[in-house]
Formats: C-alpha cells, sequence, structure tokens
C-alpha cells in the first residue's frame, strides 16, 4: 500500500501532506498528555516492533503478498490512537527516508492513509464491536483482529482514491484491484492482531487497556450508521421500489425522463459509475457523513445560548 | 567520496527526489536531466554499483507489478521516474554508515516528538533484531528446525513473545540512558555550516527551475 515516488500529482501530494501534518501535530499534544515521557520505551519500541514486522510478507492469492500494517495493535498496546498515528507515521518516514519504501513525495498520502485512516477506522470499529461483544477484555482480541481486518481494506480504497484523482490509473480499476487484494491481506492483519493480543492478554494483561469503559455517547451509534452504510449497504436489493414498481406496471415510468431540467448528481441511484458494489459502498458513506454533518450543523445553530 | 556531511547528503537526496517526483508526466528531457543529476549523485556517493544493482532489481519487479497495467507509455514515465528518485535515495542510504541514521535525520526540520521516537525506534531496532538471533538460537539448541520452521515465527505466541522479551530490554536500556543524563535529544549537533546552508539552497533553485520548467514548456 506505499504509494512510491511520481505516483501521486502534486495537489493530492500537498493536500494529503496538510491533511496528516495537522493530524500529526494535534497527535503531539494529545499523545504526550496521553502517554508521557515515563513511557517512552513503549512507544519507541511499538514503532521499531511494527517496523520490523512490516518488512515480513506474508504470501496472498495471485502472487502477490502483503504484510502488517499494525495500525490497530499500535493503538490498543499503547492505549490512544493519538500515539498510534505517532507510531506508525515514524515508521513511515524511517521506510521512506532510509529505506526508499513508500516515496517521500507520497508520504503524506501514506501517512494519511496507514498512519490516520488506518489507525483511526481501527480504533473505533474496535471500540464499537468490544461494546456489541459485551465490553469484556477477553473480546478484545475478537474485536481488535475484525477491526484491523477492515482497516486494511478502508485504507487501501483510501489510497485507490488518491491514485484515481491523480489520474494515475482509472478509478473502477484500482479501486476494484486494491480493495480485492487488500480484502486477503486485511483477513492476514486481522489474524495476526488477534493472535497477538491474545498472546498479550494472557502473558502481560497490564499492557492491555483494562474492562472500564472508555466509550463515548456518539460512538457507537456513528460507528453503527457507517457500517450500514458502508457495509450492508452491499447487500441492499436492486430490485424497484413500490412507487417505481407501480409507474412501471401503469406506463408512466418514462415521464421522470422528461424533465426539463436535470440536476447532475454523482451519486445517482446510490452508487458511482463504473465502480459496481464499492461505488454503493462509497456513495453510502458520503451519504451517511453528509447527513451527520448536516444534522450536526442544524443542532449548533439550534442549540439554546445557555445549553 | 566527497567529504559531505550527513545532514546535508541527506537532505540533498530529499530535494532532488522532491524535484524528480514532482515532473509533468510525459516531461522526457527534464526527467533525462533528473537522469544525469541522478548518476552524478551516484557517482559523488561512490556507492558499490552491484549492491545499488541488487536493491534497484527488487524495486524494479515491485515498481512494474504496480505500473504495468496502466500501460506501456503510462508505465514507462512513471517507472523511469520512480527509479530515478530510487536511485538518488539509495545512494545515499547505502553508503551511510552503521549507527549514524539518527544523526542524519536529526538535520532534519522534524518535530521533537517524531524526532524522539525515531532516535529510540532506531535504537530498540537493534535490540529486536538481537532478540530474534537469541530466540532462533533457543529454538536450534532444543532442536526445534526442519522444513517448516519458518511458520513458527510467523505465530501469534512468538510475535507476542518478541514483543515482551525486546519490551523488558528496552526498558532497561531506557533507565539506563535517562540516568546517563538523556532527554530526548542526540548529544550531537547536526547544524549546517553557512557553507552547507548555500549549496543546500542553490540545489534547491535549480531543482525547481527544473521541475517548474516541464509544466511550461510543451510536452
Amino acid at each position: 500500500m506505499h504509494i512510491p515516488d511520481g505516483f501521486i500529482s502534486v495537489p493530492v501530494a500537498a493536500v494529503t501532506s496538510l491533511a496528516s501534518g495537522g493530524a500529526l501535530l494535534v497527535s503531539f499534544g494529545r499523545s504526550q498528555t496521553a502517554f508521557g515521557i515515563r513511557r517512552a520505551p513503549v512507544l519507541g519500541l511499538t514503532t521499531a516492533f511494527i517496523f520490523a514486522a512490516q518488512m515480513i510478507n506474508f504470501p496472498v492469492a495471485g502472487g502477490t503478498s502483503g504484510h502488517l500494517l499494525g495500525g490497530a495493535l499500535a493503538a490498543i498496546i499503547l492505549g490512544s490512537p493519538w500515539a498510534g498515528m505517532l507510531c506508525i507515521a515514524t515508521v513511515l518516514i524511517i521506510q521512506a527516508v532510509l529505506f526508499a519504501d513508500g516515496g517521500i513525495t507520497a508520504l503524506g498520502a501514506n501517512i494519511l492513509n496507514m498512519g490516520v485512516i488506518g489507525v483511526w477506522v481501527a480504533w473505533l470499529l474496535t471500540q464499537t464491536l468490544q461494546r456489541f461483544l459485551g465490553g469484556s477484555k477477553a473480546r478484545l482480541p475478537l474485536a481488535a483482529g475484525i477491526a484491523a481486518g477492515v482497516s486494511v481494506v478502508v485504507a487501501a480504497m483510501a489510497c485507490a482514491i488518491q491514485l484515481a484523482i491523480s489520474g494515475t490509473a482509472p478509478v473502477n480499476l484500482v479501486l476494484a484491484s486494491m480493495a480485492g487484494v487488500h480484502i486477503l491481506i486485511g483477513v492476514g492483519e486481522g489474524l495476526i492482531t488477534g493472535g497477538v493480543l491474545a498472546y498479550l492478554a494472557t502473558a502481560r494483561p497490564d499492557l492491555l487497556p483494562g474492562e472500564e469503559q472508555k466509550f463515548r455517547g456518539w460512538l457507537t451509534p456513528v460507528v453503527g450508521i457507517l457500517l450500514v452504510a458502508g457495509v450492508l449497504s452491499l447487500f441492499a436489493s436492486a430490485w424497484p421500489d413500490g412507487l417505481e414498481k407501480v409507474a412501471e406496471n401503469l406506463g408512466f415510468i418514462d415521464l421522470s425522463e422528461q424533465v426539463r431540467i436535470v440536476v447532475p448528481t454523482p451519486l445517482a441511484d446510490y452508487g458511482i459509475q463504473g465502480l459496481g458494489q464499492i461505488g454503493t459502498s462509497i456513495a453510502g458513506l458520503v451519504g451517511a457523513g453528509a447527513c451527520f454533518a448536516v444534522a450536526f450543523g442544524i443542532a449548533k445553530v439550534m442549540k439554546p445560548k445557555n445549553a | 567520496m566527497l567529504k559531505i556531511s550527513l545532514p546535508l547528503r541527506l537532505q540533498l537526496s530529499l530535494i532532488i527526489v522532491i524535484g524528480a517526483a514532482f515532473l509533468k508526466h510525459y516531461a522526457w528531457y527534464n526527467l533525462l536531466v533528473y537522469g544525469a543529476i541522478a548518476l552524478l549523485w551516484m557517482g559523488i556517493s561512490r556507492v558499490s554499483i552491484r549492491k545499488l544493482g541488487g536493491l534497484l532489481g527488487a524495486e524494479v519487479i515491485f515498481l512494474s507489478l504496480v505500473a504495468l497495467p496502466l500501460g506501456w507509455e503510462k508505465a514507462s514515465f512513471l517507472m523511469v521516474r520512480s527509479l530515478i528518485c530510487l536511485i538518488i535515495m539509495n545512494s545515499f542510504l547505502l553508503t551511510l554508515p552503521p549507527h549514524s541514521f539518527g544523526i542524519a535525520l536529526k538535520g532534519l526540520p522534524l518535530p521533537i516528538p517524531l524526532k524522539e521516537n525515531l532516535l529510540l525506534a532506531g535504537q530498540y531496532l537493534e535490540i529486536l533484531l538481537s532478540e530474534v538471533t537469541r530466540m532462533q538460537r533457543s529454538a536450534q539448541l532444543r532442536g526445534l528446525n526442519g522444513v517448516g520452521g519458518w511458520l513458527r515465527y510467523a505465530s501469534a505466541a512468538m510475535i507476542g513473545a518478541l514483543y515482551l522479551r525486546t519490551l523488558e530490554r528496552a526498558e532497561r536500556v531506557y533507565g539506563a540512558m535517562v540516568t546517563r543524563g538523556y532527554n530526548g535529544q542526540l548529544p550531537i549537533d547536526s547544524t549546517l555550516t553557512a557553507k552547507e546552508r548555500f549549496t543546500l539552497i542553490a540545489v534547491g533553485i535549480v531543482v525547481t527551475c527544473i521541475t517548474l520548467s516541464s509544466y511550461t514548456m510543451p510536452i
């Protein structure tokens, strides 16, 4: 998933660098308060450990191979997604600067995909799944394993979108192939993450977060909505709804083609042209995000001043 | 090799890589100039051609897997451009003295928490590797060999055990570092001299001109 030099355009490199730079700046402050100097060896070692683990490729079908990303593992062992971001960003800087693995100019994009999106998707999903599974420490490896696998696929899709925006490859080709390969890599990521956490939970339970609930009230519904919009939307029925069926039967369905003004929308029919089912998933995520943003904005505007 | 300090070598490599990577698509003449610069950089660094060739060979296989499905014309430009970037970075890396990447990285304008983590990660990588060797030796002494021996190292319990063993040593090392006065900074100076700054600015201007000209000239 490491984008090499020359594969993304200048605007994409600039925007992703700004986004990941901003996220890292916030993480410096947050991880320092959450972590402190006393636990510096844990952060340093986890970084070294994930760097070493990324060097071991495991075979994936079709002659390709994958390796651990470690975003979920880092965030959970360190107990903070902010420290996890710092850890993965450091790994990516070492790889880009010293091992020419991932481009210098694509560093911002790589940090955004693996260090920000990968870590946060894994962290939020772990917390949500653990709550759904009962919230006990024993279920953490299972929740984290599933979350780690999903986070790899989401990060790969973000990478594919950046390559498509840069004009390097057509979106339907790159998105489908990246998602396809990374589903298999995600299975490996999930197994390793879950297995390592299961071992650590037995050998050194003090290293892992405790039984206390760290969840925020909004987290479960928001992640649940995104899961439904992004994953379950893939299984939505392709049959026409009630009105469309009646219109077809009574012969007035063609009237919709005769409207004078047509507003072009990129997400028509809950999909993106040429992307098939992945397009439905992206449309679902964009829609859910937009609805949340609008509802959040209205709530902010309507909120009484003394609330 | 010319006497160029590590921080300056790293920063020059980065500037040239950024310039080459941001060239406009199909700007072959400008890419040719960067190719010449890469060869010059390779000569100045006096990198071993055999080592560089071996490393580039493996990297080109990966690049071709990514680029070839995009069509020959596009893939050839992307691959040559990426190859030039790889030659420049690898010429620096393969001539980097051992244990000194911390010094090179210290010269980069990075925030302190990131630098500290980079330095500690580099420090602990050596501990991690030595623990891997010790675990391998223990396995051999217990007679755990055979064709499928590699599977043992891929097991989650082994990876977890490696993490815990290394963590214990890393904590001891960190304690010793703090006792000796470590405060998150390397006890060396890596600031550039006035002459080095001038070289860096001059190279930066040349690189900017080459890259910008690819956007203004017709291809």
